[in-house]
């Protein structure tokens, strides 16, 4: 049905205010909240999800408007279907300029403090980050786990990989990931005989073929050891074709999206290519599907057990100071988006979830004055640092179709050099040189100003130019550094009041030196394929990185980690093993910010992985 | 037994034939009237129609897994296969013709029609199918293969006729030792490569999942015993959809026919390109651009039917490949809907939906064979 779903649910603050009956409450509705959200009304446990977003988006129609406000906004950075909201502020890229030494620049939501400016985003809104995610699901490799032990880099998990394994498959089924076991049996990951992702592989753009083409058979040595190359499919939690063969025979059937109605759950992959930062068709998952299905669940009276309160900005954590438990949350309920105009309330719970994102839960706990006995929340944020390379391939290579990514070149992702230097995974990107240099449109305004191309010249132009452009994004691994972090200081306030994160980062020379390999590494690539080089770092970009006397341009992942680190004891980290404050007993700080690595995987799946053990630990510490 | 039910199978194989005939019928109209909204008006309307449409595609591939499950040989390039608009359904009356035209009341009004849940009325209760002389040149949709002046009260009629038929042969080859399901299964598509399609699809195998298969086709369109939704509650049949519409309002759980009670939603009457109803390309002004995107329109929506066609006769993985067809027909139907039509002031092109005979492989298609 087009009915709005979203009626029967959501709350409204007056009566949240009054309850004292919920058992869990989850600060964010993206994945990291939707997963435990879902988890407990299943087990019949009442639940309340605050949003600092509008949650217009909940509907169909609302979803709607966000890919229109995108087809019809200018800059087409990944924010831009995301109307503005003061007091839901998010970063967004197009606004950042460069730093000089010791200057901060706070005319953006995220005070930048430098010395390096991360372009990183992440999205205050229903169904968080997800919104605007690729989509990419590799796991994390079994070395991931422990570099400290094998590398004498990073930190070592809590926790190993076999005892995240299955916490990999259930997210792998609530993402529903399209691969193939074939594909991802490389650099020592193992899958039990029987299993097959919920879906099939979505298969090599033809641009991914040619690289292939080029490079198959070919290798690169690094320190004394041979890496043969080839590109290989990525896992990606979008819709492709359901394995019959999954879950024991059963198959899997692609269900749940922001509307009830079958046909808006979510459509196939119809390759639209602008997967970032909106998917028109909802092939891709968003938490709006996992919330879905949460939303759905009755308890025993029939009434449903989650409730959502949008324009809900949690603003404090109080704390018993008897016995260090969270009491309530203090909640700024503003009416309009427009206007900074808000009432405050408090919230009751049992157990209190920060799920939203490394950035904003850090924030919370450090604005809330809580910094934990090992003194660590908001240190060691994390992202992994992407260096572009571009190029122009010698023939046409149908850029510009299929998802953004379908494949790469990954078989650096592990080895003895990350004893040394930082591993990376590389991604073709299938929509041309957009990230590095805003084509097409840049190419179009080249070709009209500069060669004075119009009518038919200009339409061949454009095809010639746009669909042979490869870029190459390194996705290079970033280490936990405890002076890299988020702080807050009552000087830089939101419309709403609230202390803005506060970003200070330097990229890691043992990253550095990952990126300097890489530039090295895309050179032999781009030969190999006769393809001409176009790469140019420009000195005064704002992520302008000076090392070894070369200059490099590094991209934020927006893949944020690190700020409330997982740990063994309460004096190494803010953390344990089940995402559970050593502080607060009935607090969890959940998603990125737990993960002592981060590897060389965009972090969702691990994220969403962890949050299936946390919800565990939560449903049995409220028996 | 009247003289009128299905007696052999291979009656019922060109029953089942004349339902996909009829399940695609409406596929044109719906489709057009969908492309015909101006952009960023009637977004609930646009809705409407392009969840009714995909569920009108199931149908279509549902008709097609009962015809295959029997062991029929399907082809959607046959001539008659695409109704010549405007076109007579089985409604038993002459009060409506099945056209293309640009949304509106008017064409809201004739997609009510089409699926409206047809009960008969008191005096032809009993009565046997309904005459009626079809004019010559009007596609009869719906029409008994053995009779063809004589035509069911309503589709849901047509298809209880069908269901009988099956019933009744099965029972037959039952007592023969033998089964009517005799069709290849390779050839039944699956929700493997058809889902979020408007309903879960699945293979017809026997006489309960034929029986189910048509009970699917029956309830989306007209809904479930009188209630305005399907049988599990969850869809809101076609016909209260388009009710929707014309009311303003939302249906919600509990709304009695006729009286939705869920939250207001805005239609914008003069919100679509004027069009020029049923268009023929020889109403377009000879060596007119407007004629040629015509004409490409058509070969390529033959193209379309004939890759269904192979998708259907045992290469499911072909429906893969309809989906960016579907795309390009978006667009070309856009490039006739939006431009004004030589020597009509006033009026816009339109698809026409004159598909040519004789239509090959699509090209798409072959080069999809060389890579694979």
């Amino acid at each position: 049905m087009l009915f709005p779903l979203e009626s029967a649910i959501r709350a409204d603050a007056k009566t949240v205010a009054e309850s004292d009956d919920y058992d869990i409450v989850i600060v964010g509705s993206g994945v990291s909240g939707a997963i435990i959200a879902k988890q407990a009304a299943e087990a019949g446990k009442r639940v309340l999800v605050l949003e600092a977003g509008t949650g217009a988006n909940t509907t169909l129609a609302g979803y709607d408007n966000l890919l229109t406000t995108f087809y019809s906004a200018a800059s087409k950075d990944n924010q831009s279907p995301f109307p503005l909201n003061a007091n839901a502020a998010i970063p967004r890229s197009p606004q950042l300029r460069k730093l000089q030494a010791g200057e901060t620049d706070s005319s953006n939501y995220i005070v930048q403090s430098g010395p390096y400016v991360s372009d990183t985003t992440y999205t205050r809104i229903f169904g968080g980050t997800t919104m605007h995610w690729e989509a990419k699901t590799p796991r994390l490799l079994r070395s991931d786990f422990k570099t400290r032990t094998l590398f004498g880099q990073g930190l070592d998990w809590p926790l190993s990989f076999e005892e995240v394994e299955e916490d990999y498959r259930l997210a792998e089924r609530e993402i529903g990931v399209s691969a193939n076991v074939e594909d991802q049996q490389y650099l020592g990951q193992t899958f039990p005989d029987d299993y097959v992702f919920p879906m099939r592989g979505l298969p090599l753009s033809y641009l991914d073929q040619q690289v292939n083409k080029g490079i198959e058979g070919t290798s690169v040595e690094l320190y004394d050891k041979t890496y043969p190359l080839k590109v290989r499919p990525y896992p990606q939690g979008r819709n492709g074709i359901p394995n019959p063969a999954y879950d024991g025979g059963k198959g899997y059937r692609p269900i749940g999206a922001v509307d009830t109605h079958q046909v808006e759950e979510g459509g196939r992959c119809q390759g639209n290519t602008n997967c970032v930062p909106l998917c028109p068709v909802q092939a891709r998952y968003h938490s709006g599907k996992t919330l879905a299905k949460a939303f759905a669940v009755s308890g025993e009276r029939g009434e449903g057990l989650v409730e959502l309160l949008p324009q809900a900005v949690a603003s404090k954590v109080n704390i018993d100071p008897d016995n260090g438990k969270v009491r309530s949350l203090e909640v700024k309920i503003y009416k309009d988006p427009a206007s900074p105009a808000h009432e405050t309330i408090t919230v009751k719970g049992k157990v209190f979830v920060l799920a939203a994102g490394a950035i904003e839960t850090a924030r919370l706990m450090l604005a809330s004055g809580l910094r934990s006995t090992s003194g660590l929340v908001g240190r060691n944020l994390m992202d992994h640092a992407y260096l572009l390379n571009w190029a122009l391939m010698p023939e046409i290579c149908g850029t510009m179709r299929g998802t953004s990514s379908t494949g790469g070149i990954v078989d650096l992702r592990d080895g003895p050099f990350r004893e040394r230097q930082a591993a990376f995974a590389i991604d073709i990107h299938n929509d041309g040189w957009g990230w590095a240099t805003g084509a097409p449109t840049s190419d179009l305004l080249e070709l009209v100003d500069d060669r004075n191309l119009y009518g038919a010249d200009l339409r061949r132009g454009m095809i010639d130019r746009v669909s042979r452009q490869l870029l190459l994004a390194f996705m290079i691994e970033v280490m936990p550094v405890e002076s890299n972090r988020i702080t807050v200081d009552p000087q830089y306030t939101d419309a709403l009041g609230n202390m803005r994160p506060i970003l200070s980062f330097t990229v890691p020379e043992y990253t550095m030196k990952g990126a300097a390999y890489g530039r090295q590494f895309a050179r032999t690539i781009f030969t190999r394929l006769g393809a001409q080089d176009h790469t140019r770092y420009d000195p005064s970009d704002f992520g302008y990185v000076a090392y070894e006397g070369q200059g490099y341009a590094i991209r934020g992942g927006n893949h944020l980690a690190g700020t409330h680190i997982m740990g063994t004891t309460r004096t190494n980290s803010v953390v344990d093993k089940n995402q559970r404050s050593w502080d607060h007993e009935n607090l969890y700080l959940v998603g990125g910010g737990s993960m002592p690595t981060i590897g060389t995987a965009n972090v969702t799946l691990t994220l969403a992985a962890m949050c299936f053990r946390s919800g565990r630990n939560i449903l049995k510490s409220l028996h | 037994m009247d003289s009128y039910s299905i007696k052999t199978l291979d009656e019922l194989k060109e029953f089942l034939f004349r339902a996909m005939q009829l399940e695609h019928a409406t596929i044109p109209p719906y489709l057009t009237a969908l492309y015909s909204i101006k952009p960023g008006v009637n977004q609930d309307a646009t809705q409407v129609l392009r969840v009714i449409v995909v569920e009108e595609m199931l149908h279509l591939t549902i008709a097609a897994n009962i015809l295959n499950a029997i062991g029929g040989k399907l082809d959607l390039v046959r001539p008659d296969f695409v109704a010549s608009y405007p076109a007579a359904l089985p409604d038993g009356e002459t009060d409506f013709k099945v056209g293309i035209q640009a949304f509106g009341r008017e064409a809201l009004a004739a997609f009510l029609k089409i699926e409206r849940p047809a009960r008969r009325p008191e005096h032809l209760i009993g009565k046997g199918l309904i005459y009626r002389k079809t004019p010559p040149g009007i596609t009869a949709l719906g029409s008994h293969p053995r009779h063809e002046d004589f035509h069911f009260y309503s589709i849901g009629e047509f298809y209880s006729t069908i269901e009988e038929g099956i019933k009744y042969l099965e029972a037959e080859a039952h007592g023969a030792g033998t089964t009517i399901f005799t069709g290849d299964r390779s050839r039944q598509i699956t929700s493997e490569y058809y889902y979020s399609g408007g309903g879960e699809l699945f293979p017809v195998t026997d006489l309960k999942s034929a029986l189910e298969a048509i009970e699917l086709i029956i309830e989306q369109g007209e809904g479930d015993g009188g209630g305005i939704y399907d049988d599990d509650d969850h869809e809101l049949a076609h016909y209260y959809r388009f009710e929707e519409l014309v009311k303003g309002r939302y249906y919600q759980k509990g709304d009695q026919p006729g009286h939705p009670t869920g939250p207001h939603l805005q239609v914008d009457w003069e919100g679509a390109y004027p069009i020029k109803e049923n268009l023929k390309v020889a109403d377009i002004f000879e060596g007119s651009e407007l004629r040629e995107a015509a004409i490409a329109f058509n070969t390529r929506y033959g193209e379309f039917l004939q890759l269904l066609t192979r998708a259907y006769n045992g290469q499911p993985s072909l429906l893969l490949e309809a989906v960016p067809m579907m795309f390009e027909f978006r667009n070309m139907i856009l490039e006739l809907i939006r431009n004004p039509l030589p020597k009509h002031p006033g009026k816009n092109g339109s698809p026409t939906y004159e598909i040519p005979g004789g239509i090959k492989q699509p090209a798409v298609t072959r080069q999809a064979e060389v890579n694979a």
